[in-house]
């Protein structure tokens, strides 16, 4: 009890003892090494010893020694190693199998290495002095330190989206000299690395496989990376491999792209001004094609301007008379840039009276410009080639705008509503007509005139600028013709109880000067009576197809042409309800609107004066100014 | 009392089954092909085995070395150790092994396992009893394990080889080998018949750790002669 008691109070006291030393020895790096040397070298003077036995392959070994500080028997062959294998119990000791004397190494070969046999080295000099330390023996497996792998590289992973970091796969061959393919050695490996210039490094997991990922590397950061391995389940390691760098730095990926969006940017940007370049520059064309324009109300010499709402005053001052140029002949043109713009002039025809026959060409023929047994001037003029054809005459009808007629504009200074103080001045125009005798109504000064048929009734479809006013044709043309566009119009007033009227309308065809006219309190048409004064002057009912003008005339300055025209197969209406019995195809006379705004029209019938009668005042056409006919105007020109 | 035999008895009853799931594995493979059941073939096998036999070894060092640095033993005791073992002979290096042909490198195996089969679990037992320290209580759980092990590894080394067997690669030669026969009584009695102090724990342990060593080398050098093309 005692002795163990003893015992183990001095093991423990060995214990404690090697505890405080062990201590020590720990914080040195080469604490292992050191303990091993411990083991092998004695305390006083530094006996020969076996520095180090170690074994690449599990195949062959080397074992070093060291004189210590016996100097004396540092020279080669001084001391020589014996080892003894301890596979049998009768197993001897035996001289080193070959000697490396640069290197103090004795060398096994393949044929006298063993493993799981113990060895035991020894040292000997001599004279026969022995150096031995029982810490010395060893087994092969044990003292195997493999060979640093080989072939040591490194690829990109991935880089972090934010782009500060990154991940790395090292790969490596195994050492050469193991010979892990036969499986004699298992070897597994570990990754050590560290940012350049410092000191610690970081060590990986160990693993087997001959591949490892180095997870978060920072970008920018040069990194050393060096790898050992050693037998598995062992303990001894090998050295390290040599260094390989890491460096990743910037991403050009990022530029790369982020030139790409700006180049696609600029590209777009780029199409962009293009197109917006193509549509200024062919802008008027898109336009003509997406919003074609509107024709607008346009009167020869007067500015468009005027035309527009609310200008009313200005284009009577002009109209007239008053104001710069007014609708003389030197008043601006105002559309020369619209070469379609065409202004039907009517000239002031000599009066052919007699049969309507002789007048086969209707003042609207000449109007239009047909050819005509008559000569009479044709106005033909244009402003330039380009012949606007009108739908309603069926030929090219030109106007030169250059030469507005002053009877055109007296027509229409007396045509305006509701200008009653003009009216005197229209008809100061209206006296002061150029050529008085002459029956036509110069449309030009100096050009080719037209004359006008002067039917009495007619559509009013257009105004010139000039003051002509463009009429449809009337109802002997279209009946004749048989062709009408304009027969909707009137039909949509008139019911037409054809039939035994047609007699009657025959005449009345060629009597009568189609105008279609409005009570004047209502709308601004002309009456009927008011027609009639307009429409003395070209009182012949020819059958004469397109346009035919209305000049306004003073009934005193005409007397025998209204005095013809009282006889004139106008039509008064003495009952609305004759109107409904109109044979008129094409046009009637509305005599007034009634309550529900419809329109009560006469029946063309009712007075069918005699064949003869409207002739001479349809063809003592004076010259008149072609416009508007106001119902104002209107009332003063009723005789 | 019969409250205490009833609980002893549910223990036993416990432990037994324990042990014989312990012993049947960790996967069971079907040796005869049943419905159902994944034939393993001889790829598979070599790499359980070789996998079992690579921790046995590892838990062998670490056992030894955990001994080692807790007793800080004086003297290096290489040399002068003698384990049970050395009778069996076995191939020290690899062109010996490579040598010696399939049908005696398994018979080295096998006779090397069986060897071990008892010694382990007295040394478990002996290990569980020593009360005085703490360590051999937390490394009689590693003896355990150790010894379970071993065992697995022996069968499975012996499917192997019925394996082999049946695809013509190894021989007959190689018997069915029992384990009382591979080892002589008289190897075992070479360690004290009774207890066992703890130097014979370590002699045990670093005889151990060295036979287990030689059976996974044994049989990598096997599998690769055998198989070649398997990540050899």
């Amino acid at each position: 009890m005692a002795a163990s008691s003893s015992s183990s109070s001095s093991s423990s006291n060995l214990l404690l003892l090697l505890l405080i030393s062990s201590l020590d020895w720990l914080s040195t790096p080469g604490f292992a090494f050191l303990m091993a040397r411990d083991h092998m070298t004695s305390s006083a003077p530094l006996e020969p010893h076996f520095t180090e036995c170690i074994s690449r392959d599990q195949e062959t070994f080397r074992c070093w020694w060291s004189p210590g500080s016996f100097h004396n028997l540092s020279s080669p062959g001084a001391l020589r190693v014996f080892y003894l294998k301890k596979d049998s119990p009768t197993s001897k000791w035996k001289e080193c199998p070959e000697y490396i004397h640069s290197n103090r190494e004795c060398f096994f070969d393949v044929n006298h290495t063993s493993v799981w046999i113990p060895y035991c080295m020894q040292l000997r000099s001599k004279n026969n002095v022995t150096y031995f330390n029982e810490d010395d023996c060893f087994t092969v497996e044990n003292i195997v330190r493999p060979d640093p792998p080989v072939s040591l590289n490194w690829t990109l992973l991935n880089i972090s989206p934010s782009g500060l970091s990154y991940d790395v796969m090292v790969n490596w061959e195994p050492p050469p000299s193991a010979d892990v393919e036969a499986g004699w050695m298992r070897i597994e490996y570990e990754i050590q690395y560290r940012e350049r210039n410092t000191t610690n490094w970081e060590a990986l997991e160990m693993q087997p496989h001959t591949q490892q990922t180095i997870y978060g590397l920072n970008i920018g950061k040069e990194y050393e990376v060096h790898i050992r391995c050693r037998m598995l389940a062992f303990t001894k390691f090998g050295e390290f491999s040599d260094s390989i760098f890491i460096q990743v730095t910037e991403i050009p990926s990022k530029e790369s792209t982020f030139l790409l969006t700006l180049v696609l940017v600029f590209g777009a940007v780029g199409i962009l001004i293009l197109i917006v370049l193509i549509v200024v520059s062919q802008q008027h064309r898109l336009m003509m094609i997406l919003l074609p324009p509107v024709p607008a109300p346009k009167i020869k010499g007067i500015d468009p301007e005027l035309l527009k709402k609310g200008k009313l005053d200005e284009l009577n001052f002009i109209l007239s008379g008053g104001g710069m140029g007014g609708l003389s002949t030197y008043a601006p043109d105002f559309y020369q840039d619209e070469p379609w713009v065409e202004f039907i002039e009517v000239d002031a025809e000599d009066a052919d009276a007699g049969e309507k026959e002789d007048n086969q060409s209707s003042d609207t023929q000449r109007l239009l410009g047909l050819p005509q047994p008559v000569s009479h001037h044709m106005n033909i003029g244009c402003s330039n080639a380009i012949s606007f054809p009108d739908n309603d005459s069926g030929r090219a009808s030109c106007y030169d705008p250059d030469l507005p007629n002053q009877d055109t504009l007296m027509l229409m200074a007396t045509l305006l509503p509701g200008q009653p103080e003009d009216e005197e001045a229209a008809f100061d125009l209206v006296e002061r007509p150029p050529a008085p005798e002459r029956p036509l109504v110069q449309t030009q000064t100096g050009g080719p005139q037209t004359w006008i048929n002067t039917d009495f009734y007619a559509q009013v479809s257009n105004v010139m600028p000039s003051g002509g006013v463009v009429l449809s044709p009337g109802q002997q043309l279209r009946i004749q013709e048989s062709t009408s566009a304009t027969e909707e119009e009137t039909q949509q007033n008139v019911k037409e109880p054809k039939g035994g009227e047609d007699t009657e309308e025959k005449k009345l065809k060629e009597l009568r000067f189609q105008l279609l006219v409005v009570d004047p309190e209502g709308s601004g048409y002309t009456t009927e009576s008011n027609a009639r004064k307009i429409s003395t002057p070209p009182s012949s009912p020819m059958p004469g197809d397109g346009y035919q003008t209305i000049h306004p005339q003073p009934v005193e300055t005409k007397p025998a042409a209204t005095a013809e025209d009282n006889q004139s197969p106008y039509i008064l209406p003495d009952s609305p309800q004759t109107q409904l019995f109109a044979p008129v195809a094409d046009y009637t006379v509305v005599q007034e609107v009634d309550s529900q705004h419809s329109l009560l029209l006469n029946p063309p019938s009712r007075q069918s004066p005699p064949p003869c009668l409207p002739q001479p005042p349809l063809k003592a056409l004076p010259a008149m100014p072609i416009g508007y006919i106001t119902p104002d105007l209107l009332g003063n020109l009723s005789p | 009392m019969s409250q205490s035999s009833k609980s002893v008895a549910l223990l036993l009853l416990t432990l037994v089954l324990l042990e014989l799931s312990m012993r049947v594995g960790t996967a069971p493979i079907c040796a005869h092909g049943q419905a159902g059941c994944h034939v393993p073939s001889l790829a598979d096998l070599f790499d359980r085995v070789i996998q079992q036999s690579s921790r046995m070894h590892g838990i062998s060092s670490d056992l030894h070395s955990e001994f080692e640095q807790y007793f800080f033993p004086s003297k290096n005791l290489v040399g002068k150790r003698k384990c049970h073992t050395n009778g069996i002979l076995t191939p020290d290096d690899k062109e010996n092994a490579q040598r010696i042909g399939r049908e005696q490198l398994t018979e080295v195996i096998l006779r090397l396992l069986g060897s071990w089969g008892d010694p382990l679990s007295q040394l478990y037992h002996s290990m569980s009893q020593d009360q005085n320290q703490d360590f051999n209580h937390y490394s009689s759980n590693k003896a355990l394990e150790i010894s379970d092990v071993v065992h697995e590894l022996r069968d499975g080394v012996a499917k192997m080889a019925e394996k082999m067997k049946l695809l013509g690669v190894l021989g007959n030669t190689v018997g069915y080998i029992s384990p009382e026969s591979l080892v002589p009584s008289s190897t075992f009695s070479f360690y004290k018949q009774g207890e066992l102090n703890s130097m014979d724990h370590h002699d045990l342990l670093y005889c151990f750790r060295r036979d287990s060593n030689k059976v996974k080398n044994y049989l990598r050098i096997l599998k690769c002669t055998t198989l070649p093309e398997l990540d050899c």
